[in-house]
């Protein structure tokens, strides 16, 4: 027991010898959480740990996916970030902009209609390409495969491959057949590329692992048939 | 006063003892009393008075805040202002966004309308303050909904006013006024509790946000 600043009479042992009105204080330290660990905000502080700096970095990797160079951008600071804005900000883009794109074909302009549909199959798509199928991939390549690379650096690959699109559905708004495909298949090229070149170094360890390159094509070309066959479809008006 | 201390390695815990001055005790008692006796008349007070009353003293505070929040002057009592934080004023301007949108539109739409806007707002607001508070921000979860949320009133102005006009390009040049004003009021509130290094990275979700009401309020 040690006594601080006492200004009372002290008998042997150090206890106070004045009758005082005392309030017994027991500080514990908090019971550890150990059911849910990842249902908690305080997990995901730290995929928030970036600056505008490394955001930029990230996204030029991705643009110049040709170069190998994103899990040293990233090393071990795998961010949620960037998938989460990233896919929000294709979700406005294509919402607006495909509407936009029919708007421009429509001849019959004041009575034009607008889908609002659009909306939430963009939410649908767009979120599972960007978390649902990496989480899917991710567990799959750590777990079953052994792979080094965690479940959530796979979601932040996939995130950042999908920044080429930003650029690519903006110019697809222009309602040509022949721009929107060329547009389309660029994007395509730039985000499967990037997947790939990032992935080599777990793909060549054995034939296995290779073939986790057949669902990383396959999901992509997935993904611009729905954005070319249901967003920017161009059906032209027919003489009835 | 003192403490006496003591460490329990059994279970890791910290014992202690804190023993009051019996005459500090009644002293600080004595003080306690009359602020207790004060609050306690005021909550009796607010329960005996008229509803009128309680509802032009809450619509009195909603005018304070949004003249507060729309003009932004980035003065102390502004700060002060906004730490009241209240849900009452965005949950009005909710409403009235999402009704005049329903309204505006093409009946088969308008029930979607309203339960997009609706939803887009409440959860639009809960991601982008997350979002702020994740990339380190010292912002309270509440406070910031309640600022993001009366700035949504400009854009509510806009939604109004493309009602009456059908000219399209005044109505965009409304629709964007009104999104830049808004933004600007959000923007303001929100960079002086980011960090330097990450304040583009909590800003632009919040760009995002008012973007996608502004394009509603424009394409109804």
């Amino acid at each position: 027991m040690q006594n601080f600043g006492s200004n009372n009479e002290l008998d042997e042992k150090g206890h106070v010898l004045n009758e005082q009105p005392k309030i017994k204080v027991k500080f514990e330290p908090k019971p550890k959480p150990s059911k849910c660990p990842i249902c908690t905000i305080e997990y995901y502080q730290q995929f928030f740990n970036i600056e505008q700096r490394d955001v930029y970095m990230r996204i030029r990797c991705s643009i110049l996916s040709w170069k190998p160079e994103f899990h040293q951008c990233v090393g071990k600071n795998p961010d949620l970030w960037g998938p989460l804005w990233i896919s929000t900000t294709i979700i406005f883009i294509l919402f607006a902009g495909g509407n936009l794109s029919r708007f421009l074909l429509e001849e019959d302009k004041k009575h034009f209609k607008y889908e609002y549909n659009y909306m939430y199959v963009a939410v649908l798509i767009v979120y599972a390409m960007a978390f649902i199928i990496p989480i899917i991939l991710g567990v799959i390549m750590k777990y079953i495969l052994k792979s080094e690379l965690g479940v959530f650096d796979i979601v932040c690959m996939y995130g950042y491959s999908l920044s080429a699109y930003i650029f690519v559905l903006i110019l697809c708004i222009i309602p040509y057949n022949e721009a929107q495909w060329f547009f389309l298949m660029c994007g395509l090229a730039n985000s499967t590329i990037f997947l790939l070149v990032n992935l080599w170094d777990f793909m060549k360890k054995n034939k296995q692992t290779v073939l986790i390159a057949i669902p990383i094509i396959s999901f992509n070309v997935a993904l611009i048939l729905c954005f070319k066959f249901y967003f920017f479809r161009l059906i032209y008006a027919v003489d009835d | 006063m003192e403490f006496e201390v003591q460490d329990n390695q059994a279970n890791n815990s910290i014992q202690g003892v804190i023993n009051l001055q019996p005459q500090v005790n009644q002293v600080q008692a004595q003080q306690q009393e009359i602020p207790i006796k004060q609050t306690d008349l005021q909550v009796s007070s607010t329960l005996e008075e008229s509803v009128a009353v309680t509802l032009l003293r809450d619509l009195r505070q909603i005018g304070v805040k949004l003249r507060c929040v729309l003009v932004p002057t980035m003065s102390s009592n502004n700060a002060k202002e906004l730490r009241n934080w209240d849900l009452w004023g965005p949950l009005v301007f909710c409403l009235m966004l999402a009704l005049t949108l329903s309204m505006s539109g093409n009946n088969d739409d308008g029930p979607g309308i309203f339960a997009t806007i609706f939803v887009l707002i409440w959860v639009g607001s809960f991601v982008v303050t997350l979002n702020a508070q994740l990339l380190g921000g010292k912002v309270s979860f509440f406070q910031s909904v309640c600022v993001l949320g009366y700035c949504v009133f400009p854009i509510n102005l806009g939604a109004l006013f493309t009602l009456f006009f059908s000219f399209f390009y005044l109505k965009m040049f409304l629709v964007i006024g009104c999104f830049l004003w808004s933004t600007y009021s959000a923007v303001g509130f929100m960079k002086l509790l980011i960090p330097e290094q990450k304040r583009i990275l909590a800003l632009y979700p919040v760009i995002l946000f008012y973007l996608f009401l502004s394009w509603f309020a424009l394409i109804v």
